[in-house]
């Protein structure tokens, strides 16, 4: 696959740098490239050639575009696997979090929308009653997907994670494993100011 | 002995049944569960995904609660919960700013006292000094299990102190031996399989589950044991699909740990309730003359 040259410039790239190492707390620079992150990933197979090792590389760069929509930053399923043995302790995991923050944040459509709707409608619903109830979660999340593949006109789509999901929902329920009550926190005041400061500091950037 | 207990969600959920055995075996054991009073989710891998902050704001109201319940430790036996609350404690144990902004906001303030178990913290002493064998009647002969940790029981994203061989652990080979069973020796028991993927990215989850799943029937185990309720969900209700996809025809029951400990406690099937499964976990049990 031929890669388009990359036009470095010296002062984006260093606050790009600096913005990703500050906020996933991790130092980059010191990567020497030795890749046995890149041996240890699970889902290498899926991310072409995309590795850890290659995404450090993107950011130090300055490839932007790149480093804030490839297929690792949405398939890595955060095993720690890069970070445990990396010998410069590198959690490229928590740079892949900092990176989706940041896509988000500049409105890029991510790459595997499910992968976002999943974790946002999880937040959402564990965060409504305090606990998290699975029929809410999942329910949120199916609005959240066939409202992506309706402005898409994904039909088929819709049709067939439904039926996928509701095949998943009735065999929990043969198996006792599906829960119908609700579960939720009896004092939520803490919780509901705590979720108003994490609105606050995303709002203010911290 | 007094102990505090997180359940969290799943296990007042889809996971039901972990919770029911922990408390169950425990209990035999002579240790008495204290649930967390008005316990919350801690956020589990999709707040850290989602939002920072929370992802230590929500685990710290429950440490809050922990460190005043006048109790010292405190057992969480769903692996995502242990290693979320471990690392918010951690953070906030190094970071007196986050700590000051949460405790301002809670009514119980984290202090960062409590001591944070697995389960298997809990059950390897107890193994080792054979208390464990001493509680059970049953020895589990002709089980050779597949101890699959997963991600989360010894990898974090931070530096916290893990009571176990990062790459090759041994807790649950430890509590199995003791029990007369014959653990096998694998690769795979510390790899990924999948976690959430099995619901937003399928595919990817099937691939990885495929390969732990080769290798466990390869080496000639014939059952999975895990402490992970996810891990424990993925590789059972999945199965079916996974070996469709992949070719295999060999049916391997995901058990708890807990469940088997009830086994050779002689707790009967429907105490312990084993039919909860999606692959059938009682044949082998009859099949080796365990139930
Ligand atoms: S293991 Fe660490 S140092 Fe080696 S390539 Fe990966 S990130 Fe860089
Ligand atoms: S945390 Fe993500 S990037 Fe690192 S090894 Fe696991 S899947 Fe790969």
């Amino acid at each position: 696959m031929a890669l388009p040259v990359l036009d470095y410039e010296h002062e984006n790239t260093q606050a790009f740098i600096h913005e990703v190492m500050s906020r996933s707390e991790q130092n980059i620079t010191a990567c020497y490239q030795c890749r046995r992150c890149a041996a240890g990933c699970p889902v290498g197979e899926e991310t072409g050639y995309v590795t850890p090792d290659r995404l450090i590389r993107m950011i130090l760069l300055g490839d932007r575009e790149q480093a804030l929509s490839n297929k690792l930053v949405w398939k890595c399923v955060s095993c720690y696997t890069c970070g445990t043995r990396c010998p410069n302790e590198i959690q490229t995991a928590k740079i892949i979090e900092t990176l989706k923050h940041m896509s988000k944040e500049e409105h890029l459509d991510p790459l595997l929308p499910k992968v976002a709707a999943f974790h946002k409608s999880f937040c959402t619903a564990a965060n409504h009653l305090g606990r998290l109830n699975e029929i809410e979660f999942m329910g949120l999340y199916e609005i959240k997907n066939a409202f992506h593949d309706l402005i898409h006109f994904k039909f088929r789509e819709i049709f067939k994670e439904t039926m996928l999901q509701a095949k998943l929902g009735l065999r929990m329920t043969k198996k006792k494993r599906m829960h119908f009550g609700i579960q939720k926190v009896k004092h939520l005041s803490d919780l509901k100011r705590l979720l108003k400061k994490a609105k606050k500091r995303a709002a203010d950037g911290v | 002995m007094e102990i505090a207990y997180y359940p969290g969600c799943t296990l007042h959920a889809s996971s039901q049944i972990y919770d029911i055995q922990t408390k169950l075996v425990l209990g035999e054991m002579g240790i008495n569960l204290n649930e967390l009073e008005d316990w919350n989710c801690c956020g589990a891998t999709s707040a850290s995904k989602t939002d920072d902050f929370l992802s230590v704001a929500m685990p710290a109201r429950n440490l809050g609660i922990a460190d005043n319940s006048g109790l010292s430790e405190l057992v969480i036996p769903c692996s995502a919960c242990y290693s979320r609350m471990l690392v918010a404690q951690h953070r906030l144990a190094s970071n007196h700013r986050l700590k000051d902004e949460i405790n301002a906001e809670l009514t119980k303030k984290v202090k960062g006292n409590i001591r944070i178990m697995s389960i298997l913290e809990v059950l390897v002493p107890k193994a080792e000094s054979g208390e464990l064998a001493e509680k059970t009647t049953k020895q589990l002969k002709g089980l050779e299990p597949a101890c699959y940790y997963g991600c989360l029981q010894t990898r974090f994203p931070y530096d916290v102190p893990v009571p176990d061989d990062v790459e090759n652990p041994q807790g649950m080979e430890i509590v199995l031996k003791a029990l007369g069973a014959n653990p096998i020796d694998w690769s795979y028991k510390t790899d990924c399989c999948g976690a959430s993927a099995t619901v937003n990215d399928i595919d990817t989850a099937l691939l990885l589950m495929s390969k732990i799943f080769k290798d466990a029937v390869a080496r000639g185990a014939n059952c999975f044991v895990t402490t992970c309720p996810m891990c424990q969900l993925n590789l059972d209700a999945y199965q079916e699909q996974m070996k469709q996809k992949y070719d295999i025809d060999q049916d391997m029951p995901v058990y708890f740990i807990t469940e088997l400990i009830g086994v050779a406690m002689d707790k009967s099937p429907e105490e312990l309730q084993i039919d909860r499964h999606f692959v059938d976990t009682i044949g082998l049990l009859k099949e080796l003359n365990l139930i």
